[in-house]
């Protein structure tokens, strides 16, 4: 009896050993992968404010992280090459994009720069509204005459660049730039990379 | 001298220990590799269905409900034509008007884009394609080899089995919508004979 006591308890503790084994593997494997896949890290993607960018996003030598992160995603991706695209889900002050309130994205444009300024559900999908407003872009955008130009994310009209936000809850705003070796984005400077910035208006 | 509360130590099973980085490391190797194929619906696969084979189609704006993809802005409109090189070579022809935010693009059906080119403001960009399945097809003898003094633009040769060629117009507002439409609509993508 006292044998197989004794047997059971080094059956026991070799079980245990390898239960800890296998979920520590798949904890640390699975979950590290996913962070790499979904969030990314400095080696893959470019932070700036609110904005997130892939540096290697479309391009046939993207690293596995990047490749993944888009095949999940499932979107038709520009290559850095031509283009950054950055999204961003909370506003500068790192709040959550939502609906039930109003934003101001402040930029600035510049000659021969063609950007564009999208506002999505958090899924992806363009919000439905009956101005049929769904993006600007730096040729439709009405532009300052010292190069700046604010479009206002609401729910309700709203003079100027208004995109209408309404019943979405939460947001994604996406901004896509064309020629990635002007200032604005240029990868020499890290301080004169200036995407607009996000301002929370007011909520309802 | 004896330190205390390590006796622990003695108790943990260290090879163990010491597996676990490097199966963890493995299994994020693999679980990496493997997410593209694992996913449910890559742009590809969501696109392919809806277009026709080595012919181009100009796609309609995207609008809510019916956005082909997630994030698919509707700041531009797009032609597209889904090549199949295993019946023969595919030609893509195309002239990107002097201006900015065109680009015409080759997508693999994992997504990565093996040729881009964009428009200049200064000049029309015209771009010809030739898509191969290898890069050892024959294309024929070349107009210096017959001694034909060549007059066009030589295309550029691109290996590719499957994809889908992406041409991209920037919105510029409803009174350029015509100017490009029709700047889509002259795109070209046929299959010819090897």
């Amino acid at each position: 009896m006292h044998r197989l006591h004794k047997r059971l308890s080094v059956l026991i503790g070799i079980l245990g050993d390898w239960a800890t084994f296998i979920g520590a593997v798949l904890i640390l494997g699975l979950a590290s992968s996913w962070y790499m896949i979904d969030v990314g890290t400095r080696l893959t993607t470019e932070k700036h404010g609110p904005w997130v960018g892939w540096s290697a996003a479309g391009r046939a030598d993207a690293d596995p992280y990047t490749r993944a992160h888009f095949a999940r995603l499932g979107t038709l991706q520009l290559s850095t090459e031509l283009a950054m695209t950055y999204l961003a889900y909370a506003d500068s002050d790192g709040n959550r994009l939502h609906s039930s309130c109003d934003y101001a994205v402040d930029g600035r444009d510049i000659d021969n720069h063609w950007w564009s300024l999208t506002v999505f559900n958090d899924r992806g999908d363009l919000i439905a509204n009956p101005a049929e407003r769904y993006a600007y872009t730096s040729e439709t955008a009405a532009v300052r005459p010292d190069g700046s130009y604010s479009v206002t994310l609401s729910r309700e009209a709203v003079p100027g660049n208004w995109l209408p936000t309404g019943g979405a809850g939460r947001l994604a705003l996406m901004f896509t730039s064309f020629d990635v070796r002007s200032p604005l984005l240029g990868k020499t400077d890290a301080a004169s990379k200036q995407l607009p910035v996000i301002h929370r208006v007011q909520c309802r | 001298m004896k330190l205390p509360g390590l006796g622990f130590l003695k108790n943990v099973n260290w090879p163990f220990v010491l597996a676990v980085p490097v199966a963890a490391g493995i299994l994020h190797i693999c679980a990496t590799l493997a997410a593209p194929y694992l996913t449910a619906a890559s742009a590809y696969s969501r696109l392919a269905p809806g277009l026709p084979v080595n012919r181009m189609q100009v796609l309609n704006t995207s609008a809510p409900g019916a956005e082909p993809l997630p994030f698919m802005s509707a700041d531009a409109r797009y032609a597209m034509c889904r090549f199949d090189t295993s019946g023969g070579p595919v030609s893509v022809a195309s002239t990107l008007p002097p201006d900015s935010g065109w680009t015409l693009t080759v997508m693999t059906p994992q997504g990565d884009n093996i040729y881009g080119a964009a428009s200049v403001a200064s000049r029309p960009t015209p771009i010809a394609l030739v898509l191969v399945p290898s890069e050892e097809a024959f294309l024929g003898v070349t107009p210096e080899a017959r001694g034909i003094a060549r007059d066009i633009q030589q295309p550029t040769v691109l290996s590719a089995a499957r994809g889908i060629v992406v041409v991209r117009a920037p919105d510029k507002g409803f009174a350029y919508r015509q100017h490009v439409d029709a700047v889509l609509k002259d795109t070209h993508c046929t299959a010819r004979a090897f």
